[in-house]
């Protein structure tokens, strides 16, 4: 069942008097619960695809429809909202607040939910588990090591309860043994019922998936 | 976790951006606390100082008919004298409510006799309350203190022809001239000055007062209620504000308190351009955070909700601190200023309140924009960013 829909998608940026086609008419579709990686080399669009997906960056012609909703046809409060209660953002460099402890990252999108403190806290012990740092819990993020911050950032990106786990590059700084562990965290996931689109240019990582989709220019190589 | 534990957060672990813009309100706070208590004592010190220099009120029996004219002021003479003030009228005046504002009650006892064959004007007057009345005259010998003493003015000195320490007979009693008065420029100089009892006993004129001056404190009470109350209580008499005095005194306490309004709103405008700039910074810096908070779903009103926090608890802290800094500062200035080290200062008790309330409206107003920016930012800059 698709989930996902992604129609004839256009995305240009101006730099300067040029004009460039990131995204150049992509349509796919995503089904619930599947693991895609999209693969491709830098600038080939894979990042703007991800953005547009999040809701982050809206296409300059195309539709994104997610569990039936068009994405961009939203007011950019409902917008919001969407990234709050579809998405959940894995970044290469992980994207952690510093001045905030590990808790108080993986807490952060219930700041502005109905949560009460003490929900809030048993949501975050819960996950703090999965994720293996419960034992970090009140540490600042630079006294973590980067998988640990990578673990980190998935565990904020899941205290929501996402359906979608939307990754661009999540393995970038890590060691190949630490890169191993985290896949096998979004294996995890999606075995869980998440649906995973998880950027790469490492054609590697393609084993963990159901599907790989390459973008060059912006335009799908392979589906 | 709530959005102002993420503000609260921020000021607490970024301690360098937090202390900056603190201090920088702290310093305009404590500054303007300082002028305006200084300025409020300075100027009730410099007004207290003012109504002791000379009288601002003039009381005279009512009447119509108006034939001498005392410290440019018209006085009827006592010999057409309708009605009379008494001495017990010298009392009264300090039974009026605002009481506590009249510094000083100076009657006097006018008539005019033939001295040397000259007609020269003699003034019975309470020398103690005369002499902080009238801070101006310079006495050359002394001023009476024995009932057969007498103070005359300079041109009664040239119009009689007599020294220091020579015999005068007034009504066929001998005085002894024990100081002559300096010029003053005024009908003063023309005046033979004698203690007021002796000169009602010497004009058989007992218990009578020609009129009466009054240096009331008026720093922070109206003249016209003071001189409403003294009318009501001497219902006989006309009393009259001396309006040039208390302009003048007015300008001249309104001066410094001009001058601190005027340094408080240049540092107004600078503490908010501090604000400003440090506000402006810190999202220019947060660019990254904001895309993050945008990625997980935080609405536009959220960042601004961030943003807005954190400088309000800075401004109310700053508020606090800066009350407490200015009051205690203005404690080693009020002193060095009025030149009292005895002064008790008196704060106003709004202060407090008008500080926090100071320091929240620079706060806020001076980080709107930056705030608003920060929830414009386009989520594609914030997301490249990251």
């Amino acid at each position: 069942m698709s989930l996902i829909g992604i129609n004839n998608l256009i995305k240009e940026y101006k730099t300067g008097n040029e004009t460039v086609l990131a995204v150049n008419n992509v349509s796919l579709s995503i089904d619930q619960n599947e693991f895609v990686t999209l693969l491709g080399q830098s600038g080939s669009g894979k990042s703007t695809l991800l953005t547009m997906l999040g809701g982050l960056a809206k296409p300059t012609s195309g539709k994104i429809v997610v569990d039936n909703i068009d994405v961009y046809e939203l007011p950019s409060k409902s917008i919001a909202d969407y990234r709050h209660e579809y998405i959940g953002f894995v970044f290469q460099s992980f994207q952690l607040i510093p001045y905030l402890t590990v808790e108080e990252n993986i807490s952060l999108p219930l700041s502005i939910s109905d949560l009460t403190n003490q929900e809030q806290k048993q949501l975050v012990k819960l996950i703090l588990e999965k994720v293996h740092l419960e034992k970090k819990a009140k540490r600042l993020i630079n006294e973590l090591s980067g998988g640990e911050q990578q673990r980190v950032a998935i565990a904020r990106a899941l205290i929501n309860e996402p359906m979608i786990i939307l990754a661009d590059e999540p393995t970038g700084n890590l060691d190949s043994k630490t890169s191993e562990d985290i896949m096998k965290i979004f294996c995890e996931l999606n075995n869980v019922g998440k649906t995973v689109v998880l950027v790469t240019h490492n054609t590697a990582f393609k084993k963990y998936s159901h599907r790989s989709i390459e973008l060059s220019d912006g335009r799908l190589v392979n589906l | 976790m709530k959005l102002y534990n993420i503000s609260l957060q921020s000021l607490r672990r970024r301690k360098a951006k937090t202390i900056f813009l603190i201090i920088g309100l702290i310093l305009s706070v404590a500054s303007v606390v300082m002028l305006l208590t200084v300025s409020k004592n300075v100027n009730a010190s410099i007004a207290a100082n003012l109504d002791e220099f000379g009288a601002n009120i003039i009381i005279t029996p009512k009447t119509d008919d108006i034939s001498i004219n005392y410290a440019g002021m018209s006085i009827n003479s006592v010999s057409y004298n309708n009605k009379e003030l008494h001495t017990n009228d010298v009392e009264k005046i300090r039974t009026i409510k605002n009481k506590d504002n009249i510094s000083i009650v100076a009657p006097k006892l006018l008539s005019v006799e033939i001295v040397n064959n000259k007609n020269v004007l003699i003034t019975g007057i309470r020398f103690n309350d005369e002499m902080k009345l009238k801070k101006w005259w310079n006495v050359n010998g002394k001023i009476p203190s024995e009932v057969n003493e007498v103070l005359i003015g300079s041109e009664v000195k040239k119009k009689l022809g007599i020294k220091l320490n020579r015999q005068l007979k007034i009504r066929d009693k001998d005085f002894i001239v024990s100081g002559i008065l300096d010029a003053t420029g005024s009908s003063e100089d023309g005046m033979i000055f004698m203690d007021i009892n002796e000169s009602q006993i010497l004009l058989d004129k007992k218990d009578k007062v020609s009129l009466i001056e009054v240096a009331a404190l008026c720093y922070d009470c109206p003249i016209e209620e003071i001189v409403r109350q003294t009318s009501s209580v001497l219902p006989g008499a006309n009393v009259t504000p001396i309006k040039q005095t208390i302009e003048s005194k007015m300008t001249a306490m309104h001066r410094f308190e001009h001058f601190s309004f005027g340094i408080s709103a240049v540092i107004l405008i600078i503490s908010m351009l501090i604000v400003f700039t440090n506000v402006n910074a810190s999202v220019t810096e947060r660019t990254k955070e904001i895309g993050i908070f945008l990625a997980i779903g935080f609405r536009r009103s959220h960042i601004m909700q961030i943003i807005l926090l954190e400088v309000i608890t800075a401004s109310l802290l700053a508020g606090l601190i800066g009350y407490v800094i200015g009051s205690l500062a203005s404690r080693f200035i009020v002193p060095v200023l009025t030149m009292d080290e005895s002064i008790r200062i008196v704060y106003d008790y709004s202060l407090p309140l008008l500080s926090v309330g100071f320091s929240l409206a620079i706060g806020f107003v001076a980080s709107i924009y930056p705030a608003v920016r920060a929830t414009r930012l386009d989520p594609i800059s914030a997301f490249r960013s990251l």
